[in-house]
């Protein structure tokens, strides 16, 4: 039995205990935080920004930057939202809106290994083309109406008891820690991200392994999108911009603990079920909306400051 | 540590006081934060605490606002410039738990008391008919749209059917905005070059709303143009727009002034009386709507509205 470290402990559980401590704070401070429908309120919302995360964060894991993701979702639930609207079963708009996630995946795999578009100026790229895309088929107006149960009900119904939107996060976290962890091609991806050149030549074919990376952010991604369509009854060309930031402040959260340093499938999850603590937490409290943006920018600096030297010690760097 | 501040601030309110929940769509959007700070501040004159929010322009953010204010029990929830077809599922969720909801410059609801709005049609004919009596109905001009927002598409469409009806006056050019981040500078080099373009031939510009007259006001008048050589007309409100109007070097003509701030200050007068007073809903309105008036302003009437 070796001693345990208290630094390194901190290092790899701080923000998980600071995010458990807010947890506990507005348990007691912010009334009616503990409320059944309040507590699934925030899991659904979570769900949202969870698998959002998760797809960028196994983009990260191969070294790469998806800035596209919250645009391709955004394309993604316009293309559903519009064939629903035209009365397409929804099987039919599933399936389109996931086509989006996988083209759209592809062609940053294409543009970032084949062309060497580095990936932040590449998912530029289609950001702005899926941005321009969702206006062009919306004409600024949002797809809204009294859709069917079958296709709303993927995100509002609920399951064995449980809400649909919920097993959907679960399901696409156990999906990507299971990519991650037990399986090959889990291991090349992070191999690759860690070390590409060393990893290219102990053989792993780390091109491949990047577009892999970029196509799943870009599954996530249109996955998303439906429930957020299917959820809302609604498609509007911006729907989802709102979620790059919270994202990629999800992946870097969830980076300072667990495994620090890395972008990891727990620690994104967690991260992104602290962050929309946070805001409902706030929102209960009665705060104005300008100090919940003044307290989440300072406890992503905090967080991040406070997971400091064990980030310096990972091999990857943020 | 900030958290904590946070809540003490939050804490600071006064137990027990009427608690009303304010949402607006999207502060970055003047007229948005006009009516959710206004109907806040009424709010606070009349002791009650007030939880205020800003969706950002996201409906996911919007519903989640939502949801936390049910949570939260509110006694009432106002919101801005809402979407109540897209958000029904939380409008029909504070029905239920029998919060009322008042709306301003949303549409109606059938979950919700009434929306307090004014009426973009009249609204529109109102600047349109304006614009082409400065022209004498006839001659060129320029058109700023955005229709990407209901109120200023509304606006552009009837502008369409005034100009149908009347041939002798032609739309040369018109310069479509996006819902950018950028919106000003995209305004500027668009009618830049459409000034560039139609150099001589304008005789009028019609813009869809008064944050957009600014920026082409102070390209005419860069180019030295005079009060009434290019006159423009626009819709909204507020004191820049009264300045300018009374500015004799400006080129802003007249603007529809939207009564923002009375609206927000309606809707607190609508839930003391319903919520509070338990007066019938009725009283206040018989219908969806609680129409407001607005008025067009120009240099006859403009120094009612500048401040002293």
């Amino acid at each position: 039995m070796g001693r345990i470290d208290p630094r390194e402990l901190i290092g790899r559980y701080g923000t998980a205990i600071a995010g458990l401590a807010l947890i506990l704070f507005f348990l007691i401070f912010a009334q009616n935080f503990a409320s059944a429908t309040n507590i699934v309120n925030v899991l659904k919302d979570t769900s949202f920004l969870a698998i959002l995360a998760l797809g960028f964060a196994l983009a990260f894991t191969v070294a790469e930057l998806d800035l596209s993701v919250a645009e391709m979702a955004s394309l993604a639930a316009v293309v559903c939202g519009w064939l629903v609207h035209a009365q397409y079963p929804p099987a039919v708009a599933v399936m389109a809106a996931l086509g989006v996630g996988v083209g759209l995946g592809l062609l940053n795999g294409y543009g970032v290994t084949v062309l060497r578009i580095p990936s932040l100026i590449m998912t530029l790229g289609t950001a702005a083309i899926a941005k321009g895309l969702a206006f062009m088929i919306t004409q600024g107006v949002a797809f809204v109406g009294r859709w069917p149960v079958g296709f709303t009900g993927l995100a509002r119904g609920y399951s064995f008891g449980i809400p649909n939107l919920v097993l959907w996060m679960t399901g696409a976290t156990l999906f990507a820690w299971g990519l991650v962890k037990w399986t090959k091609t889990g291991a090349h991806m992070v191999a690759t991200g860690e070390a590409d050149e060393a990893a290219r030549l102990a053989g792993i074919a780390t091109a491949r392994m990047k577009r892999i990376g970029l196509l799943l952010a870009g599954v996530f991604a249109s996955l998303m999108a439906v429930l957020l369509a299917a959820n809302l009854s609604s498609a509007a060309p911006n729907m989802a911009g709102d979620y790059l930031l919270y994202a990629i402040a999800a992946v870097l959260l969830g980076m300072t603990m667990f495994e620090p340093g890395k972008p990891n499938v727990p620690g994104t999850v967690f991260a992104a079920l602290v962050l929309k603590v946070l805001g409902n937490g706030l929102v209960l409290l009665g705060a104005p909306y300008y100090v919940q943006d003044i307290v989440l920018g300072a406890i992503i600096i905090g967080s991040v400051a406070f997971s400091a030297s064990a980030m310096k010690k990972a091999a990857f760097k943020v | 540590m900030l958290v904590a501040a946070a809540a003490l601030v939050a804490l600071g309110q006064p137990a027990g006081a009427f608690e009303v929940g304010i949402i607006g769509f999207q502060f970055t959007s003047e007229t948005h934060a006009r009516v959710a700070n206004a109907a806040a501040a009424a709010a606070k004159a009349r002791g009650w605490n007030v939880t205020l929010l800003n969706s950002e322009g996201a409906l996911p953010k919007h519903a989640e606002q939502f949801d936390a204010l049910i949570a939260k029990k509110v006694d009432a929830i106002i919101i801005a410039m809402g979407k109540p077809v897209e958000a029904d599922a939380q409008f029909k969720a504070a029905k239920d738990a029998k919060i009322p909801v008042v709306t301003v410059q949303s549409g109606a609801s059938p979950h919700a008391l009434f929306d307090i709005q004014s009426n973009e049609y009249k609204i529109g004919a109102d600047a349109a008919l304006y614009l082409l009596g400065q022209l004498g109905f006839q001659g060129n001009i320029l058109t700023a749209r955005f229709d990407l927002n209901v109120a200023s598409r509304i606006r552009g469409k009837i502008l369409d059917v005034v100009l149908s009806e009347n041939q002798a006056v032609k739309e040369i050019g018109k310069f479509s905005m996006a819902r950018t981040q950028s919106w000003r500078d995209d305004v500027r080099a668009g009618m830049q070059a459409l000034l560039l373009q139609n150099q001589g031939k304008v005789n009028g510009i019609w813009v869809s709303f008064d944050g957009q007259a600014y920026i082409i006001d102070d390209l005419l008048q860069a180019q030295g143009v005079k009060k009434g050589q290019i006159p423009m007309v626009s819709v909204d409100g507020g004191q820049e727009s009264y300045e300018r109007i009374a500015d004799p070097n400006s080129t802003f003509m007249a603007t529809v002034s939207i009564p923002f701030e009375e609206m927000g200050k309606q809707a607190v007068d609508a839930i003391q009386a319903i919520a509070v007073d338990k007066k019938p809903k009725e009283s206040v309105t018989p219908g969806p709507y609680l129409f407001v008036d607005a008025v067009l302003v120009d240099k006859n009437n403009v120094q009612q509205f500048l401040k002293k």
